[in-house]
Formats: C-alpha cells, sequence, structure tokens
C-alpha cells in the first residue's frame, strides 16, 4: 500500500469541509442540511485521525471518540426537531421556519 | 506641665461628636427626650474638660501657657516629606481656651434652653444632632494648629448653619435662607482657600507654627495679600460689609440657632480668625488697615439700619452685625485682647437677648412683629427683667459688661491714633443705645399686645435657668476688666506676648468712657422720648424723613443691588445656557451618537431574520475571518520583514 503523507489526508479533510459547509448553506432541506453537518464532523474527524497517526499521539483519536458520540447525540436532537417541525407545519423548507427571528 | 493632670483634651471634640452621632443613628429609636438629653450631656462634658484644661493651663507661667499649644498630635491628614506635611494636633493655647470656654458654655446653656424651646417640634431629635455638629465644627476651628484644619472647622460651622438656617425646610423663606448663607460663605472659604494657597507657595507649609516662624522671608506686600485673602473669609462668616446680607435673613431658624450660631460663636469665628493669625496682620498694615476699617463701617452702618427694622430677631441680628463690627475695629488696629474681651461679652449678652427674645416669642406663638407687641412687661416680667438686663449690657450702661468692653475698644482705637474710628465706634454706640431701648419700648411697653395669638405661658426651668445665668454674666461678665486688675489681657498674654502693640485693658480713660456713657443716655432718652412719650415727632420724622427711612428698612438696597447685579446675570446666562446650549450641544452630541448607533442597529438587525442558513453563513465567515487574521499575525510580520 503506497504511503500516503499527511497533507493528502489533510486535502481531503479540507475538501470534505468545504463540501459540507457549501450544502449546509445551499440546500433548504433540514435532513440533507444534517447530513452535511454530519460531513463536516467527519472531515474534522479525518483531521484528527490524521495528526494522530502522523504524531504518533492518541490524544487525537480520543477525541474522534468523543466528537461521534456528540454528533449522535446532536442528530438525535436534530431528528426530534425536525419530526416535531414535520407534524406541525407538514413542510420542512427551513427558510419557512424563521419565527425565532430576533 | 510638671505635677498636673493633663486633662484629656480629644474628648472635647470627641463628646460632642459622639453625641451627634449617636442622636443621628440611634435617636429615632428612642424617647425623644433621650436625643435632647445626649446632646446637651455631651457639651455640658466637654465644658467640664474645657474648664478644667483653662485651670490648668493659667496656672503656669506665661512661657510655659504658650509651650502647652502644639501639644496633641492625633496624626498625619498629609504626608508627603518634603512636599507637604499636615499633621492633625489639637493647638491648646489661651486665645483657643477663650474661644472654647464660651462655645461649650454658652452652647451648653442654650441647648438646655433648646430643650424646652424646640419641645413642641416634629424634628426635635435632628435639631440636637445638628446643634451637636455645629459644636463639633466650632471647636475643630479652634482647636486646629494649621490653617486647613481650620478651614475643615470653617466650612464645617457654614454646613451647621446651613442645615439649622433651613431646619424648617417647609417655608420657602428658610430654605431661601439657607442657600443664600451658604453661598455668601462660600465666597469667605474660597478666600481662605485661596490665601492657604499663597502661603503654601510662600511657605511650603500651612502650620501656624511654621508659617509664623517664617514670616520675616517674604515681603510686606505679600503678607497684605494673605491677609486681604483670609479677612474675605472673616467677611464673610462674620457678616460684615459687603457680604452681610446672609445675617438678617439666616434670622428664619430657630431661636436657639439664631442665639448660639448667629449671635454668640460662628459669626465671631473671622474675629478669632484675624486675632489667630496676627502675627500676619502684625506685618501687613494695609491689610490690617482694611480689617479695622471694615469693622468700624459696619458698626456703624448696622446700627443705622437697626433703627427702623420691625422684626425683633431682625433688629437683634443687625445689632450682632455691628457688635461684631467693633470686633473687627479692635482686632484690626492690633487690640486683640480688647477684641475677644467684647467676643466674651458680646457672647454673653447677645445670646441673653435672643433667648429672651425666644421665650417672648414662643409665648407668643411664633410672633416676632413688634408693632403688634407693647405692653408685654406686666404678662411677661421675668422675659422683661431679663431682656432688660442684655439691653442695658449692650448699650453700654455702667456696670454692665458692654459697658466695659465697648469701652475698652474705643480707648485703644484712640490710643493707637485711629480718631476716626473712635469716631465711628462711638456714633454707632449712640445709635446701639437707641435701637435697643426702641426694641425695648415697642415689645415691653407701648401700646398693648394685638397679636393673633394670645400670649400663654410655659416656660419650664429649661428654658428659663439658662436665660438667668445668662442675665448674671451679662452683668458681671465685664467685670474680668477693671481698673487696674485686667484679668483678661493677662490671661490672654501668652497669646498676643509677640503682638505689634502690648495687650493691656486696665487704664481706663475716664473722659472717654463718661462721655460714651453720657451718649449711650442720651440715646435712651431719645428712644424714651420718641416711641414711650405719645407725640407726634414719630410721624412729623417718619414723614420728613421718609427717603431716608425707606433706604434703611431696606438695608442700603444691598439686596436689591445684588440682585441686579449678580443674581439676575446669573439667572440670565442660566437661562441662555438651558435654552440653547443645553438642548444644542450638550445634548446633540450625545444625541447624534445615539442616531449612528440606532441606525446601525437598524441595519444590522436586518440581517438577523430567523433564516438558519444565514446564521450559517455567518458562521463560516466569522470563522473564515478569524482564521486569516490569526494567519495574517502569525506570519505576516516574517514576510513583511524581507526586501
Amino acid at each position: 500500500m503506497p504511503h500516503v503523507p499527511l497533507a493528502g489526508y489533510l486535502a481531503l479533510a479540507s475538501a470534505l469541509f468545504v463540501i459540507g459547509a457549501i450544502g449546509f448553506l445551499v440546500r433548504r432541506n433540514p435532513l440533507t442540511m444534517l447530513m452535511s453537518i454530519e460531513l463536516m464532523w467527519n472531515a474534522g474527524n479525518l483531521a484528527f485521525a490524521a495528526f494522530a497517526r502522523s504524531f504518533e499521539d492518541m490524544s487525537g483519536q480520543i477525541f474522534v471518540f468523543i466528537v461521534i458520540t456528540v454528533a449522535a447525540a446532536e442528530a438525535a436532537i436534530a431528528l426530534a426537531i425536525v419530526v416535531m417541525v414535520f407534524r406541525h407545519r407538514a413542510d420542512v423548507d427551513v427558510d419557512e421556519i424563521s419565527i425565532m427571528r430576533g | 506641665m510638671g505635677h498636673h493632670i493633663v486633662p484629656p483634651i480629644p474628648l472635647i471634640l470627641f463628646f460632642p461628636l459622639i453625641g451627634a452621632v449617636t442622636i443621628a443613628l440611634f435617636g429615632p429609636f428612642v424617647d425623644r427626650r433621650a436625643s435632647a438629653f445626649v446632646g446637651t450631656a455631651s457639651v455640658f462634658l466637654s465644658f467640664v474638660i474645657t474648664v478644667w484644661l483653662a485651670i490648668v493651663v493659667w496656672q503656669l507661667p506665661i512661657d510655659q501657657q504658650a509651650a502647652f499649644a502644639h501639644s496633641r498630635f492625633l496624626g498625619y491628614w498629609v504626608d508627603i516629606p518634603p512636599y507637604l506635611v499636615i499633621s492633625f494636633r489639637l493647638l491648646v493655647d489661651p486665645l483657643s481656651i477663650v474661644w472654647m470656654l464660651v462655645v461649650t458654655g454658652v452652647g451648653f446653656l442654650i441647648h438646655l434652653y433648646s430643650v424646652g424651646y424646640m419641645a413642641p417640634d416634629k424634628n426635635y431629635r435632628t435639631f440636637f444632632a445638628y446643634m451637636n455638629l455645629f459644636v463639633v465644627a466650632m471647636l475643630l476651628l479652634v482647636m486646629a494648629d494649621n490653617f486647613l484644619w481650620l478651614l475643615v472647622g470653617w466650612a464645617g460651622v457654614g454646613l451647621a448653619s446651613y442645615l439649622l438656617i433651613g431646619f424648617y425646610y417647609d417655608r420657602r423663606t428658610a430654605v431661601l435662607a439657607a442657600r443664600k448663607a451658604l453661598i455668601m460663605n462660600v465666597i469667605g472659604d474660597v478666600g481662605i482657600l485661596i490665601a492657604i494657597f499663597l502661603m503654601y507657595a510662600h511657605f511650603g507649609s500651612v502650620a501656624y507654627q511654621t508659617v509664623f516662624a517664617s514670616l520675616g522671608r517674604v515681603p510686606a506686600g505679600s503678607l497684605d495679600w494673605i491677609g486681604v485673602w483670609l479677612f474675605v473669609g472673616a467677611v464673610a462668616k462674620s457678616a460684615q460689609l459687603p457680604l452681610q446680607t446672609w445675617l438678617p435673613d439666616a434670622m428664619e431658624g430657630p431661636t436657639p440657632v439664631s442665639a448660639l450660631i448667629h449671635a454668640a460663636t460662628m459669626v465671631t469665628a473671622g474675629v478669632y480668625l484675624v486675632a489667630r493669625a496676627h502675627p500676619i496682620y502684625d506685618r501687613a498694615p494695609v491689610a490690617a488697615e482694611i480689617v479695622a476699617v471694615v469693622g468700624g463701617l459696619t458698626a456703624l452702618f448696622a446700627a443705622t439700619i437697626g433703627t427702623v427694622q420691625y422684626d425683633i430677631k431682625r433688629v437683634l441680628a443687625y445689632s450682632t452685625m455691628s457688635q461684631i463690627g467693633y470686633m473687627m475695629l479692635a482686632v484690626g488696629i492690633g487690640a486683640y485682647a480688647a477684641g475677644a474681651f467684647h467676643f466674651v461679652t458680646h457672647a454673653f449678652f447677645k445670646a441673653l437677648l435672643f433667648m429672651a427674645a425666644g421665650i417672648v416669642i414662643h409665648n407668643l406663638s411664633g410672633e416676632q412683629d413688634i408693632r403688634k407687641m407693647g405692653g408685654l412687661a406686666k404678662r411677661m416680667p421675668f422675659a422683661y427683667w431679663t431682656f432688660l438686663a442684655g439691653t442695658l449690657a449692650i448699650a453700654g450702661i455702667f456696670p454692665f459688661a458692654g459697658f466695659f468692653s465697648k469701652d475698652a475698644i474705643l480707648d485703644q482705637a484712640l490710643q493707637l491714633h485711629h480718631p476716626w474710628l473712635q469716631a465711628a465706634g462711638t456714633i454707632a454706640a449712640f445709635l446701639t443705645a437707641f435701637y435697643m431701648f426702641r426694641l425695648l419700648y415697642l415689645t415691653f411697653f407701648t401700646g398693648s399686645y394685638r397679636g393673633d395669638h394670645e400670649p400663654h405661658h410655659d416656660s419650664s426651668w429649661t428654658m428659663t435657668w439658662p436665660v438667668a445665668i445668662l442675665a448674671v454674666l451679662a452683668l458681671i461678665g465685664g467685670w474680668l476688666v477693671l481698673p487696674g486688675r485686667d484679668l483678661m489681657s493677662s490671661a490672654l498674654a501668652a497669646s498676643f506676648v509677640d503682638a505689634r502693640f502690648g495687650q493691656f485693658l486696665g487704664e481706663f480713660n475716664w473722659p472717654l468712657s463718661i462721655s460714651t456713657l453720657l451718649l449711650a443716655i442720651a440715646g435712651i432718652v431719645l428712644a424714651y422720648a420718641l416711641y414711650q412719650v405719645p407725640s407726634g415727632a414719630r410721624d412729623w420724622l417718619r414723614t420728613r424723613f421718609s427717603p431716608v427711612r425707606d433706604l434703611l428698612m431696606n438695608a442700603y438696597y444691598f439686596d436689591v443691588i445684588y440682585h441686579y447685579a449678580f443674581e439676575a446675570p446669573t439667572y440670565a446666562l442660566a437661562d441662555f445656557f438651558s435654552r440653547y446650549f443645553e438642548g444644542e450641544v450638550v445634548g446633540g452630541i450625545p444625541r447624534a451618537f445615539a442616531g449612528l448607533a440606532t441606525w446601525f442597529a437598524g441595519v444590522s438587525g436586518g440581517w438577523e431574520a430567523g433564516y438558519l442558513r444565514r446564521y450559517g453563513l455567518s458562521i463560516v465567515v466569522g470563522v473564515a475571518l478569524v482564521l486569516v487574521l490569526y494567519l495574517f499575525l502569525t506570519h505576516a510580520p516574517a514576510t513583511l520583514g524581507r526586501p
């Protein structure tokens, strides 16, 4: 297996993060936006894991586990909100859900 | 000090201080009589220690009496050597002891009198707290050993005076009078402050000892300026020309306040100041001459006004002004012991006059207009006899106190070659006898009482005893100075050992004394002829000299002049600024900034419309900006540093 340098992992992580960010900004379906957020989480995770491997330090990998846990919790809450909104309004376009404006 | 037991000097100050604080803090929770008791007892205890101190000091040889001064060091106020060191010491020398004795002694009698006089008042406790505060401030004034602490006491008595003049704060006139007194007095405070600055500039110190020891280093012209600025303070506090207009208005305060503050003690602080700063005035002939001339003019000026006034307390206020004019005259020409002597006797008979008048006012439920009085001698014999004692004393009738002290001043004026001042004082003595007996006749004899309230009698012993004691003192107080036996000058000798003239009052100038006495009797006869014998002379005089009468009734229109010269322009200026400057400039600038902020809030607030994706974009842009900034700050300097 050819050796992949750290920069390669970081480039992939950056690409994933940017795809996630753009997806979050351009899509109006909350489910798609949640998937984009998930993509950004995992871009971060990939960078953590790559650094951990590169520096031979386990803390990066431990961070990845924590992030996965937090991401799962976030996804659960966010999906619950989406379901509630859907029940309430029969419509899940985020631009329509602006009643919380300051 | 040898074998003598040194009295606890700080307690003289602390008793009334504790009294004022205790009444202020706990007065509302206990019986009102407890406040009166604490207030009176604290001054009495101060008086006892002062008497003890006086006995100890005056038993010492003269050179040690002065050495007893500067002896109670309590701490530093400012300690920045070598630039400025101001310590807090209690000064005790014969001059301050004389003032302390009067402040605590007469002060105690007036506190006792107030127990009865103020009894109907709803703010009984507050009154005693203020009165004790006054006593503390006045004692601080006379026990200070440097000019800055003197100024603290000086401002403190001004504050107490303000609070007590405005004691009946639901009366508009009282509040206005209090404000007027405060403003006039602050002019004086500024004068003293300027004098202190000058002293610090010349001597690098404000302590009496240091300043007086280094007077020879500066030219007489500078000392004249220091003397004049100090005298500005004295003029304001002692109601001398031209800052005298607050004193008649100050009679809005309760009568015991008029007796204690505006007759016996506070208004003589200016006399004390000149006597205390006598090394300066001894070397500043111009300033000393100004003091004497202002004093002589005020003595005459106030006496003329007193001849036509109809408010019993205002007549007494003008007579106070006139008598302090005598004291100023005395200390101005260098007759310090004579000035202090007149201060002592004046404190006795003027406090007596106010308190006897207070009994009349009290029993007439607040009536002060002598046109409505008359025939009260039969109804209030005690008030009459005591008032008569005070009137004889102030008129200078032998053997009452005023005869000795006033003649001492006039005699010294002649000896020290001030014939004009002596003439002014003599004419004022004639006028004094006239207006005081006019007051006596109109109040107690002429006609009958025609006021709105039926006289009643509820003078308790607390009101009559102090008046009786002062009546005795008004009789015998002058006997401190008898031919060949001069207790006053010898008591004060240690304080004035370096004065420019010897202080000795025991040589009587009998021709002068007898001619002054005859003039006083002529004044009494004139008052009798005009106000007691029914005749048309009064009406004839009134119509014939009506412009003069108007001039005197309005106190030479000083209030009117000040109104148009200072008050009206100030109000006009304030009105202009409130109308234009306040709204457009003071208000406009902050309003412009507020408008900018509101505009920016409106613009930026529009962004927050509740759209989730906008918030997301904000976060992304924000993070990106932070990253760029971070990279720039950490890497740019190195990059820019390269050629």
